[in-house]
């Protein structure tokens, strides 16, 4: 059978590589273009150092222990905002085996995860009210 | 008939406010959820949660409902290969998942997870979890059975790697054929009851259990191994095929050392029948450590399967001798060791080493020997394009005991929403 394309030997070595290149290439310049994140897919260090210490702290245990079998990506794109709902998904995630989070620290978890869901509340209002405006002026 | 805090949680950008929805009596609309596939499987799931929903709402608790996905699309290339497909699912391969949880109070929770992947949409996960204590919860329906460290993060979205590590491989690895898959390819996914809890004795450590009875893996009487396909596939009915439970558990034990340091090890076992005369049993055993420091993850893992097979009336079937007191069974091991670390807020450096070994008598046209052997070298980068984005590169080294060596690379982009 004539193969349409080789990608044995050298060019296979060689598409390879431009693949990696490329793909990396492109990740580099997506991230250029994106900002970063902070790490492990949670908040910059400048945006947990802007916190008060009682939040800060409880993101810093949120971030090390919810870190442990998924990016923090995972709650901070949950959509949450409802305090009773977290409360609900900490207990959830607490009996995961190994979680490594007592009753105690779910507590402590719980001190960000509310700050968040109070400032994800208040972003939501104001895109609602913006939104609003923008009708009218339609 | 009153459904208090109904919260979908739409997200930012959805057109409605879910502040708005609180305290209404309201439920999850196609406008909401975008245009839903058509696939039976995916609306029976949902139909099934809007069920568990009525009945939420008939009892006047508070139901909360969240969905989550993720997706990976991935590009294996083996470098040096004339015909790579011979041996391996190269080229493009995409792995989606959505899952849909409910809360029901604060005790009952339902989860349904839908998957896409190289074998079209399946159900992940149908149960319902019930949790009583700390110490005791129940879990019924279609699940994973615990078992071992990377079950927990088998989410492409969840671990660095393009990749599963060999002992839990389904159905990506190099001469995947000839080594009928890994030890346990994961998710394995299962119809059962478990039964769980976590104990701690401080804030510092804790003891985790889970016992489960489920169907079981499946396979045909008189044959060589698991037949993995035929254990998930729905075309001999996502039913029991021989009566008799698969019964399984996992022990672990966890210690929080300082601020900073958590280490996680257990033990995972599960022993049943694969085929339909249930003469035929598998046991399945595994070690795991998993320990963090703050960023920086280190995992290892050992597993080990003692499978027998059926004796077939033909002779010659087998490579040896079948009349010995070891040669109706044989025993497949694995491993992997892993570490990564987030280097900065848009790079992450991953190593590991996995393998698998296989011990034991064999089909007589199998290309395997008596006992063969395969290790692998991966390394890797994730570059976090968003906090819910990132591009996976890695390279593999793949040392095969009876085959020719090979080297591959994956490129892949996992999300997740």
């Amino acid at each position: 059978m004539t193969r349409v394309y080789d990608l044995s030997g050298v060019w296979g070595y060689i598409l390879g590589l431009t693949i990696m290149m490329v793909g990396a290439s492109v990740g580099l310049f997506a991230v250029g273009c994106a900002g970063f994140s902070g790490r492990r897919g949670g908040w910059s260090e400048e945006r947990v150092e802007a916190l008060e210490p009682e939040v800060r702290g409880a993101y810093r245990l949120f971030a090390l222990r919810c870190s442990r079998c998924h990016t923090l990506a995972r709650p901070l794109s949950s959509g949450i905002t409802d305090p009773a709902h977290w409360r609900n998904y900490v207990d959830r995630m607490r009996r995961m085996p190994g979680s490594g989070i007592s009753a105690t620290e779910a507590k402590q978890v719980l001190v960000f995860l509310e700050y968040y869901a109070a400032q994800e509340r208040s972003k939501r209002r104001r895109n609602d009210t913006s939104a609003d405006k923008n009708i009218d002026e339609l | 008939m009153e459904l208090k805090g109904f919260d979908m949680n739409c997200r930012e950008d959805d057109s409605e406010s879910c502040e708005a929805d609180k305290g209404k009596k309201s439920a999850p609309t196609g406008d909401k959820w975008g245009k839903l596939p058509s696939q039976p499987v995916f609306t029976g799931a949902l139909t099934i949660v809007g069920l568990l929903v009525g009945v939420g709402g008939a009892w006047a608790i508070d139901v909360r409902s969240n969905m989550a996905g993720s997706v990976q699309l991935d590009y294996l290339h083996v470098f040096d290969a004339d015909s790579a497909r011979d041996f391996v699912f190269d080229g493009f391969t995409t792995e989606l998942s959505l899952k849909l949880v409910t809360d029901f109070g604060d005790r009952t929770s339902a989860h349904v997870k839908v998957c896409y992947g190289c074998h079209g949409f399946e159900i992940g996960m149908a149960y319902v979890d019930f949790w009583l204590l700390d110490e005791l919860s129940v879990r019924v329906g279609r699940m994973n059975p615990r078992f071992g460290d990377f079950p927990l993060r088998h989410d492409p979205a969840n671990h660095r790697a393009n990749s599963k590590p060999l002992p839990y491989d389904m159905g990506r690895m190099l001469r995947r054929a000839e080594w009928n898959n890994g030890i346990l390819p994961i998710p394995y996914v299962d119809n059962g009851i478990e039964v769980y809890g976590t104990y701690w004795f401080n804030d510092r450590m804790a003891v985790d259990y889970a016992i489960h009875a489920v169907s079981g893996l499946k396979g045909n009487n008189d044959a060589f191994d698991i037949d993995f396909v035929q254990s998930r596939s729905p075309s001999l009915y996502y039913i029991d095929n021989n009566s008799q439970p698969s019964v399984g558990g996992r022990l672990a034990v966890t210690i929080n050392i300082g601020n900073y340091t958590t280490l996680t090890t257990g033990a995972s076992g599960i022993h049943g029948f694969y085929d339909p005369a249930a003469t035929q049993s598998y046991l399945i055993l595994g070690i795991d450590t998993h320990l963090k420091m703050d960023a920086l993850v280190l995992r290892a893992e050992v597993l080990l399967r003692r499978t027998e097979f059926g004796i077939p009336d033909e002779p010659g079937a087998f490579r040896f001798d079948t009349q010995g007191r070891t040669k109706d069974f044989f025993i497949k091991q694995g491993f992997l060791a892993e570490v990564e670390y987030p280097f900065s807020e848009w790079l992450e450096i991953f190593a590991r080493v996995d393998g698998l070994r296989r011990i034991g008598n064999l089909a007589t046209n199998s290309p395997l020997r008596g006992e063969s052997a395969v290790l692998r070298y991966t390394n890797g980068i994730n570059l976090v394009v968003h906090r819910s984005l990132r591009l996976k590169l890695s390279t593999e080294i793949w040392d095969f005991s009876d085959f020719r060596d090979e080297v591959v690379a994956h490129v892949g982009v996992a999300g997740h929403f």
